[in-house]
Formats: structure tokens, C-alpha cells, sequence
């Protein structure tokens, strides 16, 4: 299966949410491949902690095999090569983890039929090899937004499952920006039914993902007055309406991350360590990146709403 | 050192690889189907045999090449000259690609006319001095940036192939493609082949070193590889589908479900050097004794057959309980 993670604007937590759920997969024992499509600002070889493997790859990565430079971009085995000390002891029974970096120098890059070609042949190539195939896109209507839905639209990739997740932050502007994201009129819905997807089925393949959701619920919040209280309930009980007159409501949220520290300020991937040692990262969390992980591809939540 | 214009020169490497993945289809193809994918040329035939099993070989096709050679030492030799390219199905399932060439001794210290390197298919002619030792090892190394990269030429090949529109691209289950490099020293006529190395490196990675007596063609080498590279690819894909059944804490339907492709698909695909050179299969008997190839096959298959027995068993006293 691939997931093609999306999101309105940066600093919504995507790359670093979605690393987190390809690690959750392949400590479940899936063999999982990550693709760095954030083209201009790569980030996952900072997120998985392999700088140095990363270096090394310079000028071997996704933009250099999508501009015809190498034949083959370079693939970072993530468990031999992170410098993560726990990442380094994976616990038995869990898959592979690879990470396909993109380049520090490479931009954005006008759309000609070859890069579509390519990026096809690479996303086939991977699906055959991995149970799960994480694509982590740029930032907006990207040009790597719109690859990927040219790509998926060619006949040969028809039959593949692919589903997207759009991350968007719990805020007015970042909800509007969501929906016009998906449903505007240069939405990715849009867009994918101009290059030739199926509408009904485009549709029901995204799903949305809010992410640094603060509950008041939490005891992180039990210090604050009444009236404080009472505002955070009335404001999301607010964005909850608002997302919902914008068609992301409920049924269209495959799930919500807690507001963490740890993710805000770490970029990493929380490992159980991280939460149950040194307890630096929430159980909420894990827990909510576990159930999203496993959620990614049981088709209860991505039944027509 | 320079040959007189016409007159082949004598080769003294040989380089390769192979690259083995499982065909996207989810039936195999048969031998009609193959031959109509390895259709690579249209003014040769694809060679397809049925006995001892089911196997198919293109047609070579040439790539252009005037680069640097990989080497270890550093050592910047251009080179000019065509690499060949085939691909071979097995049983309809096992689809490998293979990019070769020869290198004579030394070459011209400038560059021919076209025509000159079209005659010599597969031959690719240093300027100057060939550092033999250097480049095997750079090739089994791996090519760097502007360097001849094999692995880009037989992948290009393979992806190409992939294309076609027999295949339905749905595969029966998930499994990587291997590397298998090799090379090849060349030895006086009338001496015997030798196995010199076989390692497994990681991420797929293999490398063979061969020493090949000057009467053997480098096709035979190369078909030898491809077997290697074939029946490693299984030992590798089915000890990983035993790794990730992860028998003793899965329950029962989702090993049996785990462990159903092998049977479906791949135990019966295990068949050393049914198309090997005959000159050459005395190199697999290396193989058999250390690190014992087939010996661990065996083990394998046992296991598989073993769990699906085990499986089975709870069913049998349904059957007679409710009878």
C-alpha cells in the first residue's frame, strides 16, 4: 500500500507524524520504505537520526533519480546506519525500515512526462517490495503533489491502493486551509480528476489528520482557571463545528495526535523508551500513533463516509 | 600495446550483473507469453526451452558506453565500447537481467569510429593499459558517479520490461530484487574454471569472482551468474518469509497464510544449474559443499512443509469430531 502524506502549510507536524507511523508499521513487523518528497526542505534523515548515511548519499537522492542523474536514488537501511541509540536495537520480528532521503540542494522542478515516468517506475519497483510505501510530500498544492496524482492516474497504478493522509494543525486558519487543500478549486481532488482519477474514489482515499490537538481533557491543563477551562472546551467544541461545515469532520479524520512536546521540539521519533524510561513523551501519544499506524490500513476507516 | 584494426583483441575480463526479481503477474507465464516479454529485438528469436524447466532468454541488446571505469585504487581509465544486456525468465516467474562486457588487455589511445566497437558486441576497450586487479575490484564494488555502473544499465533493461502490458503488475507477495556482481579473470585455454569467492553483502548485494579459461564464452559465465543469482534469490526470499511469519507466536491461519506463496510459487522453482554451461557446473559442487546451497534449501523447505503439516492437524480432528 502507499500513503502519500500531504499537508496545508509547514510546521503541521507531517514529516515528523509520518516517520513516527512508518516506524510504528515496522515494529509491527511490516517492511516499510519512506520517501523524502519534501523537495527544497528534506528533513527525515534528521527525523530517523542518520545524518552521517545521509551525507554520504549527497546528490544520490529522490531529486537527482527524478531529474535523470542517477539510475537508482540511494536507500538508507535505518536500522543498521541510525545514530538513534535505541533505533539501533530494533526488537526481533519487526520489519525492514528504509528510508529514500532527498537531496540538500535540490528544488522544485518543472513537470515534463519523464519525471512522471520515473516516479512511477520507482513507486512500482517499491510497491512490489514493501508491505507499506510512506511518501512524504512538500508543503501546499506541491510539485510533488502533483507528480504523485499524475503518476497514480497512469493505467499502470490504477489497481494500487494508495491513500492519502493531510495533516493540518487545530487552528481556524489551519482547518479552512485543509479543506481548501483537498476540496478547493485547485484542490487535490481537483487536480487528481483533471489528470484523470475517479472522483467518488479519490475522495474516499483521503483522510485527515489533526495534529498538535491540545485536549482540555488533559492533566496538562488541569492547572489553568475556570474561565480558561471553559474557553478551551467552547473553542474546540468551535473548530469541531468549523471542520465539520468545512466536510472534515469526524468521519473524515482518521486521527488526532496530542499536542507533545517531544514532537514540537525534538523532530524524532518517540520510542517506547522515550515513554516508558524516561518518560519524556506522553503515553497519549504512543498510543495515538500506534492506533493511527494500524488504522492506516484497516478498510473499517476508509469505507465510504 | 596496439592491435591491428580488425583483429579482435584478446579479452582478459569479464564483469557482470545480475539483477533477480519476481515477475509481477500474479499467474506465471507460459512459454508463449514469455517469449512474446523477452521480445526485445524484433530480427532475433527468444530462446525458450521446456526440459528440465521452463526457461526463456532474450535476444542481447547493446548499450552505447564511453566513460570512466570503476576502479579501486582510483585509477581514471576512459573507456570505450558496447555492454550487452539480456534477460532470462524462468518457469515463468524468476525474471533476471544481466548487463555484460569484456575487456581486452589495452586498447587504442583514441577513439575509433562507431563502427569499430559495433563489430566487437559486448566488448568495451580501455584507452591505454586496462589495471585489471583495479577494476574487478572496482566493479564489485560498486560504480561511483560517471563511472560504467552496470546495476543502472541492467535495471534500466528490467524497468523497461515491467512496462509491458502482458504483465498484470499484481504480485502474489512482496519480496526485494537482489544484486548478484561478478567478475571474471581470464585463464589459459584447457585450464579448469574456478569459483574463487562468493559473498553476501548487505542490502541484497552478492559478488562472484570467476576465473574462466579463454575458450569459454562470457554468455556461459554470465548464464552461470544468473543461476547463482536465481537460486540465491530464493534461499534469501524464503528464509525472509520465515522470518517475518514469525511461526511460533503467529497463530495458525496467519502462518499457513504467510507461508502460502512459497508453496503456490517458489518450491518448485529450486532446479542448480538446469541451464548452466556443462563446462562450468562443477563450479556449483564449490557452492554445494561450502556454505551448502541446496542443503539449506532443503532445511527450508522442510520447515515450510512441516508448519502446513502441523496446521493441519487441528482441521483433521475437526472433521472426524463432527463426522
Amino acid at each position: 500500500m502507499l500513503i502519500f502524506a500531504a499537508s496545508d502549510k509547514g510546521g503541521t507536524g507531517r514529516s515528523v507524524t509520518s516517520a513516527n507511523l512508518a516506524y510504528h508499521r515496522a515494529l509491527a513487523g511490516d517492511d516499510v520504505c519512506y520517501l523524502d518528497f519534501d523537495f527544497g526542505s528534506p528533513t527525515a534523515s534528521a527525523v530517523f537520526d542518520v545524518a552521517d548515511a545521509r551525507e554520504a548519499a549527497e546528490d544520490r537522492g529522490l531529486h537527482s533519480y527524478l531529474i535523470g542523474e542517477v539510475g537508482e536514488p540511494e536507500r538508507i537501511d535505518i536500522w543498521a546506519r541510525t545514530e538513534h541509540q535505541v533505533l539501533r536495537d530494533p526488537p526481533p520480528g519487526c520489519g525492514r525500515l528504509v528510508l529514500m532521503p532527498g537531496d540538500v540542494s535540490g528544488g522544485e522542478f518543472a513537470t515534463t512526462g519523464d519525471h512522471v515516468r520515473l516516479c512511477v517506475d520507482l513507486l512500482m519497483k517499491l510497491y512490489y517490495e514493501f508491505d507499506l510505501v510512506v511518501v512524504d510530500l512538500s508543503a501546499g498544492r506541491s510539485y510533488a503533489v502533483d507528480m504523485v496524482l499524475e503518476a497514480t492516474a497512469q493505467t499502470e497504478m490504477r489497481e494500487i491502493t494508495a491513500r492519502w493522509l493531510v495533516f493540518h494543525r487545530w487552528t481556524r486558519q489551519h482547518v479552512a486551509a485543509a479543506a481548501s487543500l483537498v476540496f478547493g478549486e485547485r484542490g487535490i481532488v481537483a487536480g487528481g480528476v483533471d489528470r484523470g482519477h475517479e472522483e467518488e474514489a479519490l475522495r474516499g482515499a483521503i483522510r485527515f489528520v489533526r495534529a498538535a490537538v491540545p485536549d482540555p481533557e488533559s492533566p496538562l491543563w488541569s492547572q489553568v482557571s475556570p474561565t480558561q477551562s471553559a474557553w478551551m472546551r467552547k473553542t474546540d467544541s468551535d473548530l469541531k463545528q468549523l471542520a465539520s461545515n468545512h466536510g472534515i469532520g469526524y468521519s473524515q479524520v482518521l486521527g488526532s495526535i496530542p499536542l507533545e512536546p517531544v514532537l514540537q521540539w525534538r523532530e524524532q521519533l518517540i520510542t517506547d523508551e522515550d515513554v516508558l524510561d524516561s518518560q519524556i513523551a506522553n503515553m497519549e501519544t504512543w498510543r495515538a500513533l500506534s492506533g493511527l499506524a494500524a488504522r492506516l490500513t484497516d478498510d473499517k476507516y476508509w469505507e465510504q463516509a | 600495446m596496439t592491435t591491428a584494426p580488425g583483429q579482435p583483441a584478446r579479452p582478459v575480463l569479464a564483469c557482470g550483473e545480475v539483477r533477480t526479481c519476481l515477475l509481477p503477474s500474479f499467474q506465471a507465464l507460459d512459454g508463449r507469453a514469455a517469449a512474446q516479454l523477452l521480445r526485445l529485438r524484433a530480427d532475433e528469436h527468444v530462446r525458450v526451452s521446456e526440459r528440465p524447466n521452463l526457461y526463456a532468454l532474450s535476444p542481447e541488446v547493446l548499450t552505447g558506453v564511453d566513460c570512466r571505469l570503476p576502479t579501486s585504487n582510483g585509477a581514471k581509465v576512459r573507456a570505450v565500447g558496447t555492454v550487452a544486456t539480456r534477460v532470462a525468465l524462468t518457469e515463468g516467474r524468476l525474471l533476471q537481467s544481466t548487463a555484460y562486457f569484456s575487456a581486452p588487455a589495452a586498447g587504442p589511445d583514441t577513439r575509433r569510429p562507431w563502427g569499430h566497437y559495433l563489430v566487437r558486441p559486448g566488448v568495451v576497450e580501455p584507452f591505454g593499459k586496462l589495471p585489471e586487479q583495479a577494476t574487478a575490484e572496482g566493479v564489485l564494488r560498486g560504480a561511483g558517479r560517471g563511472e560504467l555502473d552496470l546495476g543502472t544499465i541492467a535495471e534500466s533493461l528490467l524497468t523497461r520490461l515491467l512496462r509491458h502490458p502482458l504483465l498484470d503488475r499484481k504480485v502474489p507477495f512482496k519480496s526485494r530484487r537482489t544484486h548478484l556482481r561478478w567478475t571474471a579473470r581470464r585463464i589459459p585455454a584447457g585450464e579448469r574454471a574456478e569459483l574463487t569467492r562468493f559473498t553476501l553483502a548487505e542490502d541484497g548485494l552478492r559478488t562472484v569472482e570467476l576465473r574462466l579459461p579463454e575458450d569459454t564464452p562470457v554468455s556461459a559465465a554470465a548464464g552461470l551468474c544468473e543461476d547463482l543469482a536465481l537460486h540465491d534469490w530464493l534461499l534469501t526470499t524464503v528464509v525472509h518469509m520465515l522470518d517475518s511469519s514469525r511461526l511460533a507466536a503467529a497463530d495458525g491461519r496467519a502462518a499457513v497464510q504467510a507461508l502460502r506463496p512459497a508453496v503456490d510459487h517458489l518450491l518448485h522453482l529450486w532446479m542448480p544449474h538446469a541451464q548452466v554451461d556443462r563446462s562450468l557446473v562443477h563450479l556449483w559442487e564449490v557452492l554445494e559443499r561450502e556454505p551448502g546451497f541446496t542443503r539449506q534449501w532443503q532445511n527450508l523447505v522442510q520447515r515450510i512443509r512441516d508448519q502446513l503439516a502441523v496446521q493441519a492437524i487441528p482441521l483433521l480432528h475437526q472433521a472426524l469430531s463432527t463426522s
